[in-house]
């Protein structure tokens, strides 16, 4: 398998910029017996990016984030958070990390409040003299912000999945972090919910931090990150700028026409490759551009309704990505 | 808030490292355990044991009185009758074989192998607070709560028997009376030996919680233990094998109602309960150190 091959004509340059990338992996390898959970992965994750994690189920996200985060210990290979090494240097990291892995885990018979000033009491940031009046307020800023305000005093037994969701949000950003880790955060939300983590996201990002988002919600990761890392059966397959992903394939003009027949051939006469789909056309960009194009179709009297840039998509590009090797 | 953003704008730069405090940990685990409703059901129910022998024995009156100069629980609760400050030690004799065991281990189970459970562990691992020192909170909860329970079953043991039984101080298995307040202190003497030995107990299965993701398997190993060292006790042919065996001692609770009170016997409980201690916080320690999170 070719490890990063995407990564070595767009990514590694943009970050190369950057002097300590937040996280970096080095040939990390898990094995649970047999099971090879994650082998060979060189993660890097710039500082401030927010970088989507892809891959299909069972393809190594959550193993590679667990290492990131101390929690598991890699078979082979090395983990450098903050430059730091992982799982070595947890106690000087992990507080400038806030994290959300495998879902929230809280205790069923304590309000969401009583839970998350659980979590306040054992954070290294919020500072030791900070009395119960402090802690609580920085807990209930975090309820607000992931709108749970309403439910604080109810039982995490009572919570629906969405909020049991939110809850394990509103823990990770208890305190100003300098990475922030969310492994599938949208799951169970409902759209409002997913919009509302989109805006979390876009809010740490603006704010300067790192995000690392696992997702399998193509449409998530296109709307949030800027960075993309795919994975597939345990290695990295992809990793680098979103934008850069994207345009890896063939740029494409959409033109929406009625007359197809003959724009298809006043783009031929141009030498312009095209090809036709239901409602227009769509214009390879190779050796020409969209202007020229859309001019070579409106010289041949041809009708053009709406003309835009087609990008690859993540969706095509993670399909090429994860299928292709079978 | 304001010091929380300095301190994140310069993260993991030198030595001082930010870390909670560890008398706040403890405070917010002493509230976690406190809380739990079946925590507080199992206390409550603990303490209601030398209720409901005071009452069985005052209604059922006149049983074989003073009969009782041979150790052990049974015996012990006929001492029991016109002499109310026996009934404590007797409660706390009886509970301690496997109520209060029960009630501490599931202290145990909830500590470490339920906070896996529910995937709290890993939030606390990842606030972080280190490995060795999760093991240290968690064992005092645990400690709080044999406290607790061994305390519960003194005061109401006490408070029983004063009011339904009472007696004026306390006729010792001996046949001498020690006055109330000397009485009341080796009470609360044999209340702090049988938390002592119940921190043993804690300790073990705070050991087998660090191993496993599920709370059940902590309680039926220790109540497995227990059992199997009741067995082995009985077996004459292994007593090379009793001197280690943590219950081996226990019988020991009596002597406190002998006068003069001997000591031999209380003092290697003691010691051999603390055998039990040190061994399991250190096996709890390094199977935490190694758990996946």
């Amino acid at each position: 398998m070719t490890s990063v091959p995407l990564a070595a004509r767009h990514g590694v340059g943009a970050a190369e910029a950057a002097p300590t990338p937040a996280a970096r992996t080095a040939g990390l390898r898990k094995a649970y017996g047999d099971t090879i959970a994650v082998d060979g992965v060189d993660l890097l994750v710039p500082e401030g990016a927010v970088l989507g994690m892809l891959g299909p189920n069972g393809s190594g996200k959550t193993t590679t984030i667990r290492m990131l985060l101390g929690l598991t210990a890699p078979t082979a290979g090395t983990v450098e958070v903050f430059g730091r090494p992982m799982p070595d240097a947890a106690a000087e990291v992990l507080p400038f990390v806030g994290a959300l892995v495998e879902g929230p885990g809280f205790h069923p018979f304590l309000s969401g409040r009583e839970n998350l000033l659980r979590c306040a009491m054992a954070e290294p940031l919020l500072p030791g003299r900070a009395g119960q009046r402090q802690l609580r307020l920085a807990v209930d800023d975090a309820l607000e912000r992931v709108g749970l305000g309403h439910a604080a005093t109810r039982r995490y037994r009572g919570y629906s999945l969405g909020m049991k969701q939110r809850l394990g949000l509103a823990a990770a950003l208890l305190v100003p972090r300098r990475m922030v880790v969310l492994d599938e955060p949208t799951n169970g939300l409902d759209p409002a919910g997913t919009r509302e983590v989109r805006q979390v996201v876009a809010q740490l990002h603006a704010a300067g931090t790192t995000v690392v988002v696992s997702s399998h919600l193509l449409s998530e990761i296109e709307a949030t990150c800027t960075h993309v890392a795919v994975m597939n059966r345990g290695s990295l397959v992809a990793q680098g700028e979103l934008a850069d992903l994207l345009d890896a394939g063939t740029p494409t003009l959409e033109v929406s026409t009625p007359d197809r027949e003959a724009g298809l051939d006043a783009l031929r006469a141009a030498g312009v490759a095209a090809r036709a789909e239901p409602g227009g056309l769509l214009v390879e960009l190779t050796g020409t551009d969209a202007p020229s194009a859309v001019a070579t179709l409106v010289r041949a009297g041809v009708a053009v309704h709406e003309a835009r840039r087609r990008r690859t998509g993540l969706e095509e590009l993670f399909a090429r990505l994860t299928e292709d090797e079978r | 808030m304001t010091t929380t953003v300095d301190l994140a704008a310069q993260p993991a730069a030198g030595p001082p490292v930010p870390r909670a405090g560890t008398l706040r940990l403890i405070r917010s685990e002493l509230r976690w355990v406190l809380r739990r409703p079946r925590t507080l059901v199992a206390l409550g129910l603990l303490a209601l044991v030398p209720v409901a022998i005071g009452v069985t024995l005052t209604l059922t009156d006149g049983i074989r009185a003073g009969g009782g100069a041979e150790r052990g629980g049974p015996s012990l609760l006929a001492a029991v009758a016109g002499n109310g400050l026996v009934l404590p030690v007797a409660a706390l004799s009886i509970t301690m074989v496997l109520l209060m065991p029960l009630v501490v281990s599931m202290a145990a189970a909830d500590a470490l192998a339920g906070e896996a459970a529910h995937g709290t562990l890993r939030g606390l691992l990842l606030a972080p607070v280190g490995r060795v020192r999760l093991v240290m909170v968690k064992a005092v909860g645990v400690l709080v709560v044999a406290v607790l329970a061994a305390g519960l079953v003194a005061v109401t043991g006490w408070l029983t028997g004063m009011v339904l039984i009472g007696g004026d101080g306390l006729v010792t298995l001996s046949g001498t009376t020690v006055p109330l307040g000397t009485a009341t202190l080796r009470v609360a003497l044999v209340a702090g030996w049988v938390a002592a030995q119940m921190a043993a107990v804690g300790a073990v299965a705070l050991a087998i919680s660090a191993a496993t993701d599920h709370p059940l398997v902590v309680m039926a190993a220790s109540m497995a233990g227990l059992i199997l060292f009741g067995v082995l006790r009985s077996l004459s042919a292994l007593d090379w094998l009793h001197p280690v065996l943590l219950t081996e001692g226990w019988i020991s609770v009596a002597d406190v109602l002998r006068d003069p009170m001997p000591t031999e016997g209380l003092l290697t409980g003691l010691l051999r309960a603390g055998c039990y201690v040190l061994i399991g916080l250190s096996v709890a320690v390094a199977r935490t150190a190694t758990r996946e999170g």
